[in-house]
């Protein structure tokens, strides 16, 4: 089904938390486990415009629905991290703009030569590229679904529970304008299923790999994503990736959980 | 928000109070219905179009400040994030305007050819060259990106201003005068950044001249049709009135930190038609 992006962007808002009751985490707080876990939500969440840029180094930016969908996307992840940093301040861990420029000086020349490596593949292939940027942002946001969800699940507490709610019913909305994107653009052309195929093969990793330090990665998968309900998880991720045309098959989720060594 | 930051200017521009306070879909508020009694000149059409399409240009612009050091600014990149959204609304403002008067929308129709002048050059430059040059530059790039930006402001404004004075249309000077609020708080963020780093750095001052000897204005005016510029350049900076807009928007730039005479001169002359 094709995605109505002037339906989207009309309806386009930020998430809203004014009326639930953050403030009751000062009496009944999260657990350290969790609150590690939602710090690397948090950062990840408010590092998605940097990830615009690798998408913008293709030809993709010229089409007008694409930018309009960016331009919302972009605002929702950025609410995203600002309400799980409200959570995360009620616990007295303070996220502040300047103190994710600090992690993102960090990163190093990795970081530095990707939108260059993105635009060369970028020229390469032209528009198949796209597809498999749209694959690869499905990917990522099946991904931020599930964790949602496995969270919630986890904690148990009502409060947090609908705040992410709310967060994933937005992720599901992504979801819907990435796939959309990335089923089309595989099935016009066997070139795109193939570099898709590839790139998400042999260089996906749990969304954040990029930005967190391996330790932080290691501790998110274990806690959202280990023993068998964690699998399953997966599973779910990877079923709706190797739906898409030139796909099937392909575990990606399951695979880098095994190179992780995360407990099945 | 940490306020770590320079405090001489007085008080610092609060991001998080942007974010939370941004505006969206104006629709409501356009007095549409008055262009059906009193629709556009031919003239303020086209500058209404072109003027879309620069305001639209976000995501092309977001791109190439991203390939660079300014993308691991998280302050900058959350202003950034909402500018984007104020202004993907100001264009559907625009086209909402547009349709009032019976015209497809600013995206809607195939732009003509772009400019092939060799001062371009430095402008078109892809993606590929600006993330190799931006490993060179460093930190100091984010102050160019902040005073074009500041700069990129004024022009705009000027060209609203003049599409409000000779549309002499009620309802559309309404329109302009809600976008004007809208980006006054866009020109102040860049004033203060590019006040504030040109001040605390000499490489960011040598670095933005550079640029600004070679900038094509407005921004983004590269990827913009050769005639939609030319139209623009008469429309806002033509005749000798229009001269003396350009010359007060260089006398602006050149009492910016570290500019000067010929900086600002330079700017000027490259606004005219
Ligand atoms: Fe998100
Ligand atoms: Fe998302």
């Amino acid at each position: 089904m094709a995605f109505d992006v002037d339906k989207y962007t009309a309806t386009s808002v930020s998430v809203n938390w004014d009326d639930l009751d953050l403030e009751k985490f000062r009496t009944e707080p999260l657990n350290e486990t969790s609150l590690r876990t939602l710090r690397y939500m948090t950062d990840v969440e408010y590092h998605t415009v940097c990830y615009t840029r690798d998408l913008l180094t293709t030809p993709s930016h010229k089409e007008a629905d694409m930018s309009a969908f960016m331009t919302m996307w972009n605002r929702e992840e950025f609410w995203h991290g600002e309400a799980l940093a409200t959570v995360l301040g009620i616990h007295g861990v303070t996220v502040d703009f300047d103190e994710l420029k600090a992690n993102r000086l960090k990163l190093g020349w990795k970081d530095r030569l990707d939108p260059i490596k993105q635009s060369v593949l970028g020229k390469i292939v032209g528009n198949d590229f796209v597809a498999v940027h749209m694959a690869w942002g499905a990917a990522n946001e099946w991904s931020a679904i599930q964790a949602y969800n496995r969270m919630a699940e986890l904690e148990q507490d009502p409060v947090l529970a609908e705040l992410l709610k709310r967060i994933a019913k937005q992720e599901a909305r992504h979801v819907a304008f990435y796939t959309s994107q990335a089923r089309d653009r595989l099935a016009k052309s066997k070139k795109a299923q193939v570099i898709a195929r590839l790139a998400l093969g042999k260089f996906w990793a749990p969304v954040g790999s990029s930005i967190m330090e391996r330790s932080e990665v290691v501790h998110v998968m274990n806690h959202l994503m280990s023993g068998p309900e964690g699998r399953k998880a997966a599973r779910k991720i990877d079923a709706a990736i190797s739906g898409l045309p030139g796909l099937e098959g392909l575990k990606i989720v399951e695979d880098s959980l095994d190179k992780l060594g995360i407990a099945a | 928000m940490t306020s770590s930051g320079d405090i001489r200017s007085g008080v610092r521009f609060n991001v998080r109070e942007f974010t939370r306070t941004a505006r969206g879909n104006h629709r409501d508020e356009l007095h549409l219905d008055e262009f059906a009694s009193a629709p556009l000149s031919d003239e303020s059409l086209h500058a209404v179009r072109y003027l879309g399409r620069l305001e639209s240009a976000t995501m092309e612009h977001l791109r190439n400040l991203l390939v660079t050091a300014t993308h691991k600014d998280a302050r900058v990149t959350a202003f950034l994030v909402t500018w984007a959204f104020e202004k993907f609304w100001i264009a559907d403002a625009l086209d909402a305007v547009l349709e009032a008067n019976g015209q497809p929308r600013a995206q809607a129709i195939e732009e003509g050819r772009t400019r092939t002048a060799h001062a371009d050059a430095r402008d078109r430059r892809g993606p590929i060259r600006r993330a190799v040059s931006a490993i060179r530059q460093g930190v100091p790039i984010i102050a160019v990106h902040m005073t074009t930006g500041l700069i990129d402001e004024w022009i705009t404004r000027t060209a609203y201003e003049r599409l409000s004075a000779v549309s002499k249309s009620p309802a559309l000077a309404a329109t302009i005068q809600l976008i004007l609020d809208v980006k006054e708080r866009h020109a102040r963020f860049f004033d203060d950044e590019a006040r504030r780093r040109l001040s605390e750095s000499p490489r960011a001052v040598k670095l933005t001249r550079t640029e600004l000897l070679h900038a094509v204005w407005p921004i983004g005016a590269v990827d913009r049709a050769d005639s939609d510029r030319s139209f623009f350049e008469r429309f806002v900076f033509g005749g000798s009135e229009g001269a003396d807009r350009a010359a007060l928007i260089g006398t602006r730039v050149a009492a910016l930190p570290g500019m000067d005479a010929r900086i600002g001169s330079t700017v000027a002359q490259r606004l005219l038609p």
